[in-house]
């Protein structure tokens, strides 16, 4: 084929078209796709176990604090519509939006953690714990009175497991969206390149979709 | 339209000094990180090939102390005769050490990331600083997986499939720190893995030089790119489950704990949802190193260059729908038993295919048989031979009898060696020039190719008899049972054909070390070959390219009508220009 | 740079809004003292309703090219696939 005619199938821009998005975005799509197996492990497995043994799990709101949790999941839902407001914001220039909206979602992030981890204090105390009841605790007492399942080692530990790494991502969300609204204050996220809120933006959102799914999955099913 | 954050402003050939530090230790350059992954790599296949040498001294010669043995502890080896809890460990350290520290790096760590960015014609990867990180997460991992010998209880001895509940329970296997290192480190190496391959995808995808489109990049890039996919999607099932497993041993969890509740079958499907697909990703850079190698060797492009890709393709789809065939003795559901056969057997056909097109690439080519060269065809030889036994093991029937045996063992040596190991060679011998800007040398090359071939053969393939002999794996004194006790002379025949096998990596590591400083001195193009990478200095600069090439012709271009003055063809010579390039200038 | 390219953003407090009932109805449907198999059908659906209003709104793959859907698609069947397996061991 002539040369000519192979350069003339050349893109401009200085590279093949490829994805068409920038490399920051195409990597965040990426690395959620493994952030999908990886919670496919945790939730799968309480399905699965669940589906193994049924009785070995307790009924919603038996247990757990289903109402607080629900109003934790709308916060989350929240804090997602912040986020996108704040890159919405930015993407048409309003550098006061963005800036409130950030801190916005930064506020009820921490927030969702801080109920969270009220949560499982709390529930460690009455006796729930990853390998199941506690000795001689509040909810063992139930259970021996039969108004709980007698045993429910696979419950606590797939909650925890579940839960815990849900968190812990959360967490660390938190961390990375305190440095953007820092960066989002100092004036570094401009209406031509905002790349890191909408980066920030894709792993957030995906966080509160996997909140989404288990809180129906582990607290209402 | 697709823009490109420049990594440095060093697209134009200039390098600005960095400090020691920054240039050789915490490198965000791409062929750097390539080259520690490569001596760090190279480390552990020689370690974990220490532990199969051990192994292989008590299968073969259980009554005699070990050569050195007087340098173990006597929780290892008292008076040099190997403990059965230190085989264990051995025999799990040497499949894991092997899988996830050697094999997978080398192939991986090594030669994605030196040959994504300069094949595709970019300036690095997409995420150099992600990349750094990348490999500084696989060095404590590594470090954490050794430190295991070095606790009270010693290894993990759970075999490198660390099967629940015995790796859950330390009172099963008496190790009980060394398991639990042995998930952190396999955590931690899975972040390593997980951000690697999300820098590959990402570069591959959206860094190709004007002109790269995708059906002109090499079939060692297509190779690794759908390696890295693999490596996305499959190490994470393993990360979940190792967490999971994690906390059975240290928190009283009972997922896969029968008398907590849990199942462990679960751990099974787990392990080998990710397991399968990770042997795959063993195989396939290997397969495109190969292609890449013999199209060079043969002087004509890649027999049916399409159906290579599409078989790439296939091969890594299937391998999603197989992992059942390493559980048909598990008990798990019947109906699925049929199923992952039938799906197996399939898996087959797109590997069939590509032996096939390297055996028509060769046809009738014009053959140099460079080091390279030999290994790669040894590859595909020898994978042949492991994709035999492999038809064989499909059959859930006939599985039953060779599960656990000796018959899996040769299986996954001669894929593995033979397959991976010769592919890792082929490529070492043929991009050092590239990476260290000097030859290694060629005579001390073939004969290690040579004893390589033939000690490695004679090692592996008497491990097929023992496996229909019914000698299974894993076991530290088969001679306990009498209808073992006939292999016994096998055992020993294998052990001294390991041994001389592993003293001919001498040779390598020699060549590998002293052609380093002593070396000839490496052209652009020593093996004339069409790749972006020959088209810079050896090595190339920081930056690589100092304007970004523009891509013209396919990869394959070997003995092209259209040349007059060679029998190649680079991807972004442009034949209208004058005056003509000389080649391997 | 950034892709600054040029889209009309959809009613985000809309999609909130209905993330919010959805949520509520669902904490509602929990609870009704129907048959387990339609709850839980029901609670799934819903579930996977306000996942899928994230995905296309939030993080605006209604408005992306199929190139990048592709990458969020890619690893769903693969979920699937692992979990209904397995599942079929203890049913």
């Amino acid at each position: 084929m002539a040369n000519a005619q192979a350069a003339a199938m050349v893109s401009p821009g200085g590279r093949e078209l490829g994805s068409g998005v920038y490399n920051e975005k195409l990597g965040m799509w990426v690395f959620l796709g493994s952030e999908v197996m990886f919670f496919t492990a945790l939730i799968g497995s309480y399905v699965i176990l669940r589906f193994a043994t049924p009785d070995a799990f307790a009924a919603p709101n038996a247990i757990l604090n289903v109402p607080l949790t629900g109003v934790n999941t709308f916060l989350l839902i929240c804090s997602s519509v912040t986020m996108v407001k704040a890159f919405a914001a930015v993407h048409d220039g309003d550098q006061r939006g963005l800036r409130i909206y950030l801190l916005a979602t930064l506020v009820i992030g921490a927030t969702f953690v801080g109920v969270q981890v009220y949560e499982y204090i709390h529930l460690v105390h009455s006796g729930f714990i990853p390998a199941g009841y506690a000795e001689g605790s509040h909810l063992a007492e139930r259970a021996a009175a039969g108004e709980l399942p007698p045993s429910i080692g696979i419950y606590g530990s797939s909650f925890y497991a579940m839960t815990g790494f849900h968190g812990f991502h959360v967490t660390m969300g938190v961390i990375c969206m305190s440095f953007v609204t820092l960066k989002a204050f100092r004036g570094k996220y401009t209406r031509s390149d905002h790349r890191g809120v909408e980066v920030i933006g894709l792993y957030w959102h995906f966080v509160d979709l996997v909140w989404i799914i288990l809180f129906t999955i582990v607290y209402l099913i | 339209m697709a823009t490109t954050a420049m990594p440095h402003d060093t697209a134009h050939g200039e390098t600005h000094e960095l400090p020691f530090i920054r240039k050789y230790i915490f490198s965000t350059d791409h062929k750097t990180i390539g080259v520690q992954f490569l001596l760090m790599s190279l480390l552990f296949l020689f370690v974990g090939g220490l532990a199969a040498m051990m192994i292989r001294w008590q299968l073969g010669f259980p009554d005699t102390p070990l050569p050195g043995g007087a340098l173990l502890p006597e929780t290892m080896a008292p008076g040099g005769f190997l403990l059965p809890e230190f085989f264990n460990s051995l025999v799990t350290m040497h499949g894991t050490l092997m899988v996830f520290f050697a094999i997978m790096p080398l192939l991986v760590g090594v030669f994605g990331n030196f040959l994504i960015p300069l094949k595709i014609g970019a300036p690095d990867m997409a995420f150099p600083r992600l990349n750094m990180w990348s490999f500084w997460t696989a060095v404590p991992a590594g470090i954490i997986m050794l430190s295991g010998f070095f606790v009270e209880g010693g290894a993990a001895g759970a075999g490198w499939t660390s099967y629940a509940p015995l790796a859950a329970n330390g009172e099963y296997t008496g190790v009980y720190l060394g398991q639990q290192l042995w998930l952190l480190s396999i955590a931690l190496l899975g972040l390593s893995s997980i951000l690697g391959a999300t820098n590959y995808i990402t570069t591959v995808v959206n860094l190709r030089a004007p002109g790269m489109t995708w059906f002109r990049l090499p079939l060692s890039i297509w190779a690794l790119f759908i390696t890295a996919i693999l490596v996305l999607l499959a190490i994470p099932i393993l990360s979940g489950a190792a967490i999971m497993l994690f906390f059975d041993q240290t928190i009283g969890t009972h997922f896969f704990d029968p008398t907590g509740g849990g199942q462990p079958l679960l751990w099974q499907h787990l392990f080998w949802y990710f397991g399968h697909p990770e042997v795959y990703i063993l195989i396939l850079p290997g397969m495109g190193v190969v292609s890449d190698v013999i199209a060079n060797g043969s002087r004509k492009p890649v027999f049916g260059y399409h159906s290579m890709v599409y078989a790439i393709i296939g091969i890594a789809f299937l391998g999603w729908l197989v992992w059942g065939h390493h559980m048909f003795q598990s008990g798990m559901n019947p109906a699925l038993g049929m199923t992952f056969m039938v799906s197996t057997m399939l898996i087959a056909v797109p590997s069939a295919i590509k032996v096939f097109n390297w055996m028509g690439t060769m046809w009738r080519g014009n053959i140099r048989f460079h080091v390279p060269m030999l290994h790669a065809v040894s590859f595909v030889a020898m994978f042949v031979i492991g994709g035999l036994s492999g038809v064989f093991m499909a059959s859930t029937p006939v599985d039953i009898y060779f599960h656990d045996t000796y018959f899996i063992v040769a299986h996954i040596h001669y894929v593995l060696f033979g397959g991976s190991l010769f592919a890792i060679f082929a490529a070492i011998t043929f991009w050092y020039p590239k990476m260290f800007g000097r030859l290694m040398n060629p005579a001390l090359g073939r004969v290690h190719w040579f004893l390589t071939f033939v000690f490695f053969n004679m090692t592996f393939w008497p491990m097929h008899n023992l496996g229909v002999g019914g000698h299974m794996r894993r076991i530290y004194d088969p001679n306990q049972y009498a209808f073992l006790q006939p292999l016994a002379g096998t055992n020993r025949f294998i052990t001294i054909s390991a041994l001389l096998l592993f003293t001919s990596q001498i040779l390598f590591a020699v060549n590998f070390v002293v052609s380093w400083f002593k070396g000839a001195k490496a052209s652009h193009n020593p093996w004339e070959d069409n790749g972006l990478e020959w088209t810079v200095p050896s090595p190339p600069p920081h930056g690589n390219f100092s304007a970004t090439p523009t891509v013209l012709h396919g990869p394959y271009e070997f003995s092209s009508p259209l040349v007059q003055d060679a029998d190649f063809l680079p991807q972004s010579r442009n034949l209208d220009a004058l005056p003509a390039r000389p080649a391997g200038e | 740079m950034s892709e600054t390219h040029a889209f009309k953003h959809p009613n985000y407090w809309a999609v909130w809004a209905v993330l919010a009932a959805l949520t509520l109805v669902e904490l509602g449907v929990a609870f009704l003292p129907w048959s387990k198999g339609v709850i839980v059908l029901l609670l799934v659906g819903m579930a996977l309703w306000k996942a899928l209003l994230v995905a296309l709104y939030f993080m605006h793959l209604r408005f992306e090219a199929n190139r990048l859907r592709i990458f969020a698609i890619a690893p769903l069947p693969l979920a699937v696939i692992i979990v209904v397996a397995v599942i079929m061991e203890f049913v």
